[in-house]
């Protein structure tokens, strides 16, 4: 199952997220950002689907984000 | 004892933010926001919660609603970081020291000036004495939606109308109104400033800080957030922006199911309910030639403001304790509500029910203040 990571500027934002994802029936989990995502305290998303479709519904939904990697 | 100084703070609360304080501190212990273990995911999932749902209630982004300690913690943040560099303001003749103090202050440390719009029983000449005090370097408005002391409500859609026009940052402080008029962002207010534990009925420590995200907030204070540490800077998104340290959990989860048990009953049935106990009160007391009540024919929440001849209202109010009726006397922090009034030196006792008082109640009080 193709997964993206995807660090998120903030909690409720990774949580906004989530939510959005799960009503459009992708499964989405908020983790502690992993080292390759990045310096710091922060959270992610982990999505089951391409980066290529989950980058654009974040920018539809005017939900910010930061870098992503897809495993 | 019975409560009648609900716009203090509402008492009892109702059984089910009893319930959830209790569960929040048996099994919402982690710090929200702060790591990714268990412990602290399911509190931060309860806070989420907690922001959608005040999100909802008041038409906002769930982002764009921060938790603040109080309604004074969120009006301050947000006249200071729109004020902080200077300008001109505009509040109103009936403000409580919420938003009184921190614009005096801003005018002795950053130079602020500011104006007094006075308020007419008129709602139009109250929005028209906004208008006159506008100057070109006016940047905000902050004003009550209704009066802590008589519960006037004022023009605020109106005032906001003309913010809008004007281009000003309209900031609200709706500490008494949020919970019995369907307050929302759509009502023109750039932030909303409330309480959680007042007609909100969540616990005390409570208040939000809402945004329609137009105007981006300098702080007041900054910390630890959980989000990017390694920078030095404040993170700029909200609500982490504006929420440095460890929220207050249990307060929150509680102030989730407050405003739940608004959104069920509907601002506008408790407001009905609160305002038969007002008529009544007003109906009894208005037999007693020694009796002044403070109320116009202006729309009012449901608040009476009262004085039982020249008797002075901490005496009043202490003689009514003693009887077993819980009322506010003095000046409600709102000195400039009762310079006003013309009531700074004698102050009020103020009458403020909640949706769980009852005409018997009232009339009860109503008895004890006619043998005064």
């Amino acid at each position: 199952m193709n997964k993206t990571y995807i660090a998120m500027t903030s909690i409720t934002y990774a949580m906004k997220a989530r939510e959005m994802f799960q009503r459009s029936g992708i499964h989405c989990d908020v983790i502690r950002t992993p080292k390759n995502l990045g310096s710091g305290c922060g959270y992610s998303i982990a999505v089951r689907t391409a980066p290529e479709k989950a980058i654009p519904m974040l920018d539809a939904a005017k939900i910010p984000h930061k870098s992503s990697y897809n495993v | 004892m019975i409560n009648f100084d609900n716009s203090a703070t509402s008492f009892p609360k109702p059984l089910r933010v009893q319930n959830a304080v209790t569960l929040a501190v048996k099994k919402y212990g982690g710090n929200p926001g702060r790591s990714g273990h268990a412990i602290s995911m399911q509190a931060a999932e309860r806070v989420f919660e907690a922001r959608e749902t005040a999100a909802k209630f008041f038409g906002a982004q769930t982002e764009n609603v921060a938790f603040t300690q109080n309604a004074t913690f969120a009006l301050n943040m947000a006249v200071k970081g729109i004020m902080q560099y200077g300008g001109h303001m505009i509040i109103s003749s009936y403000e409580h020291n919420a938003v009184s103090r921190p614009v005096y202050a801003l005018s002795k440390s950053r130079g602020v000036e500011y104006s007094v719009a006075a308020v007419y029983d008129d709602d139009d000449a109250t929005v028209e004495s906004f208008r006159k005090l506008i100057r070109p370097d006016t940047k905000c408005i902050c004003c009550t939606a209704a009066s802590n002391v008589t519960g006037r409500i004022l023009p605020y859609k109106k005032i906001a109308a003309l913010c809008r026009e004007r281009g000003i940052c309209f900031i609200g402080d709706c500490s008494q109104a949020a919970g019995l008029l369907d307050i929302k962002l759509s009502d023109g207010f750039d932030f909303i400033c409330t309480s959680g534990h007042k007609s909100l009925y969540g616990p005390t420590g409570t208040g939000l800080l809402i945004t329609n995200g137009k105007y981006p907030l300098s702080t007041v204070i900054e910390g630890g957030t959980g989000t990017n540490s390694a920078l030095p800077e404040q993170p700029a998104e909200m609500p982490e922006r504006l929420e440095s340290g460890t929220l207050n959990t249990v307060g929150i989860i509680g102030l989730r199911e407050g405003i739940r048990f608004v959104e069920e009953r509907s601002p506008g049935r408790i407001l009905a309910h609160e305002q038969r106990l007002c008529q009544r009160f007003i109906e009894r007391l208005s037999e007693h030639k020694k009796i002044k009540l403070y109320r116009s024919e202006a729309p009012h929440l449901p608040i009476v403001a009262f004085n039982v001849g020249d008797m002075s209202s901490h005496a009043a109010a202490s003689y009514l304790s003693d009887k077993g009726f819980a009322l506010r006397g003095g000046l409600q922090c709102a000195a400039l509500a009762h310079s006003s009034l013309g009531t700074l030196s004698q102050g009020t006792v103020r009458f403020s029910p909640s949706i769980f008082n009852t005409l018997r109640q009232t009339d009860m009080l109503a008895d004890v203040i006619s043998s005064m």
